[in-house]
């Protein structure tokens, strides 16, 4: 049990320090350097410059001091804004994406889960139809395509809202559509094909011919069954939606972190998407480790399976 | 109950019954076929992906433009022309002309049949009384935009087309662009020109990529389950921690380490990692087969290692193959149209639909369809190769079988 805990830990860490060498020699292989402009800059500019970003040390002392800093949550000076701190850029940043990100995922939860369990219960009527024909469409269109309709719909034609910027609350309906459309089509599918499963199951047979109320069927057991395979998506979603906001954000004017991450890529500026690509990652494998863990806390299988496999 | 003999016809003797029916035999691929035929979502999507690939190879050699052809005095025209007429035959000119207003302010010569034929030079203003003067061969044209600050005609009347003496209130009529069927952009190029190379750009990046995907997919993960132990050990560490972050991260990683923008920078990028999706699927697929009883005989027979993987193991893997290798398609589709949206993908002039609609969202007010063209095209062809996928994966599952 514990020694399981331990070693998802361990390979989380090892995992992210893997990706973290793997960015850093990533961006040292970049053709033209960090400096390369248009206009070439003077060799004495450059060479103060590379002082200054510790880039005239041979290449595993750099490695080594950038790894130090990361421990630190350290991750270096923008190289195109002057004084400009990756660490600061990211904390000030991220919480307007991960305000976004929490709003979209409890729509997914408060629409996608009712949708996907209802269509479970109707099967083959038209309201299940209905709702996976929808819930199809969902999950192929673009998260763009989504803003975009938003947009030139509600807020253009129509004229209800304001489309831009985060200042209102209703300003926030068009990004939280556009950021969940697809992780809510495909978590009432999933939680469908699941509760389906369940449903088709020998012990529904016999609660149901133990007498027991249909409510106490559907939620005692179908449910809590059901929803095993829905908990485990939601946690990777989560950081999908929080690291996948770059066009919602573009598209909507907002400046969160995704916008920021797609701004210095066009910059080209090499310690900002080396930090900004580091906390993604980071992000994205905590939300699995919780999963994992949770995952062998709802269903015991999991945990005593992979203990007698050792 | 006595059986009498008239309750009882002899048999024709003479036509030989066959006691079994001779039916072709159908083959693993006519099955799949024929329950692909009987799922109506599957054959929408079929139709779909077929009509698109279509629009993107047949389409482009039909246009009479090329997608960066530019006709910058035709800018910004919408599919639709509200046209005001300013000749007449009726009143001996030689021909029925029009005019258009466009939402730029060019006025524009329209022919009766909704061509356009030039853009009318502006000669100068009133600006006192918020008129506009252009020029038709000789004459002044006058377009009195005063009408919308008139009491008597607010909110009706926008401008109003004074030729020759003759003032026009309201559009002759409205009249399809012939010129340009779905419109020109905000350099005067056509829209539909572009919407096919992009098709075309679309499809190829996705083909592409999907095959790189299969390919390196394919071999990784048979060699992967194969060899079992600690290689496979070592290569599914491997493909752990590429999918541990996610796979657009590396895309836009390796679009900046590459430092051009063009199509084939996105499919080195798309297939050096998309693939690992398919190497798990495959991974999982050969270590089901491979302990079983054919794959033993095999090798009892002495058939080489790489031979049983080619020849025995990854032929019963086909189904969940290939219906990854169509999810794939959509996936690449949908990453090429957002690098090019977020402007790391595809640069100007080329015409990807990601780069059109980033290229229209600063015209969305005045211009949506410039937006709503290349998002439908994306939609539609995503959808449409989803829509193939899914009756693929049905089609292609055994316990699905009937008969």
């Amino acid at each position: 049990m514990k020694n399981y805990y331990v070693k998802r830990i361990l390979s989380a860490i090892v995992t992210l320090f893997i990706i973290a060498t793997m960015t850093f020699f990533m961006m040292k292989l970049m053709p033209g350097g960090p400096f390369a402009r248009e206009r070439p800059i003077s060799a004495e500019l450059l060479e103060v410059l590379e002082e200054k970003y510790n880039l005239n040390d041979p290449i595993f002392v750099q490695y080594y001091k950038y790894m130090i800093g990361i421990v630190q949550l350290d991750f270096g000076n923008s190289y195109k804004e002057l004084g400009v701190d990756v660490t600061e850029q990211i904390f000030l940043k991220f919480p307007i994406s991960l305000r976004l990100g929490l709003y979209a995922t409890i729509l997914v939860i408060l629409i996608g889960l009712p949708i996907g369990i209802i269509s479970a219960l109707k099967q083959n009527t038209w309201v299940d139809h209905a709702a996976m024909l929808v819930a199809t469409v969902g999950v192929t269109i673009p998260s763009f395509v989504m803003a975009v309709v938003y947009i030139s719909l509600v807020a253009g034609t129509l004229g209800w809202v304001d489309a831009f910027g985060l200042d209102k609350w209703t300003s926030y309906i068009g990004p939280v559509i556009a950021l969940s459309t697809y992780s809510l089509s495909f978590t009432s599918r999933l939680t469908r094909s699941s509760m389906l499963e369940v449903l088709r199951q020998d012990y529904m047979r016999t609660a149901r011919a133990n007498g027991l109320s249909k409510f106490k069927v559907l939620y005692k057991h179908a449910l809590k069954n059901a929803l095993i395979p829905v908990v485990t998506y939601l946690g990777p979603m989560f950081a999908a939606i929080i690291t996948g906001s770059f066009v919602v954000e573009q598209v909507f004017a907002i400046g969160g972190i995704g916008r920021y991450y797609v701004d210095s890529v066009s910059n080209r500026d090499y310690t900002m998407i080396m930090g900004i690509t580091m906390f993604y990652a980071a992000i994205y494998i905590f939300m699995v480790l919780l999963v994992d863990v949770a995952y062998s806390w709802i269903d015991p299988r999991i945990r005593l399976g992979k203990n007698s496999g050792e | 109950m006595v059986s009498k003999m008239r309750d009882f016809k002899f048999v024709d003797s003479s036509k030989e019954m066959d006691k079994e029916q001779i039916r072709e035999s159908l083959t693993y691929w006519k099955d799949v076929w024929r329950r692909l035929k009987g799922n109506v979502v599957a054959v929408i999507g079929l139709i779909g992906v077929i009509l698109v690939i279509l629009f993107g190879v047949v389409g482009p050699m039909l246009s009479p433009y090329y997608f960066s052809d530019q006709i910058t005095d035709f800018a910004y025209l919408t599919p639709t022309l509200d046209v005001f007429q300013i000749t007449n035959v009726d009143d001996g000119d030689s021909e029925n002309y029009f005019v258009h207003l466009n939402n730029d302010y060019r006025l524009l010569l329209i022919s009766e049949d909704g061509h356009v034929l030039e853009r009318l030079i502006y000669t100068g203003r009133d600006r006192a009384n918020f008129i506009y003067f252009y020029d038709y061969e000789g004459e002044e044209i006058a377009v009195d935009y005063s009408k919308r600050t008139d009491d008597e005609y607010t909110g009706d009347i926008d401008y109003t087309i004074t030729f020759r003496g003759e003032e026009t209130l309201y559009p002759t009529k409205t009249v399809w662009n012939k010129t340009f069927l779905l419109g020109s952009d905000h350099l005067g190029r056509d829209i539909l020109c572009r919407l096919m190379y992009g098709a075309r750009i679309s499809l190829t990046v996705a083909f592409v990529a999907a095959t790189v995907n299969l390919l390196i997919g394919v071999a990784y993960g048979s060699i992967s389950g194969f060899k079992g132990g600690t290689i496979d050990n070592l290569m599914m560490r491997i493909v752990d921690i590429i999918n541990s972050i996610p796979l657009v991260i590396y895309v836009i990683l390796l679009m900046v380490l590459l430092d051009k923008s063009n199509m084939w920078t996105i499919i080195i990028a798309l297939g050096s990692v998309y693939w690992v999706g398919m190497a798990r699927l495959v991974r999982g697929q050969i270590l089901s087969l491979k302990d079983l009883e054919f794959v033993l005989a095999a090798r009892t027979l002495g058939v080489s290692q790489g031979k049983i993987i080619t020849k025995h193991l990854i032929p019963n893997a086909i189904g969940p193959i290939l219906v990854s290798l169509t999810m794939m398609i959509p996936t690449a589709i949908f990453t090429e149209a957002f690098l090019s949206f977020i402007g790391i993908g595809m640069s100007a002039p080329a015409a990807s639909w990601g780069t059109m609609a980033n290229e229209a969202i600063s015209l969305l007010e005045k211009y949506p369809y410039q937006l709503m063209l290349p998002s439908l095209a994306i939609g539609i062809t995503v959808l449409s190769f989803n829509f193939l996928g899914d009756g693929l994966r049905s089609a292609l599952d055994p316990r699905l079988r009937k008969g």
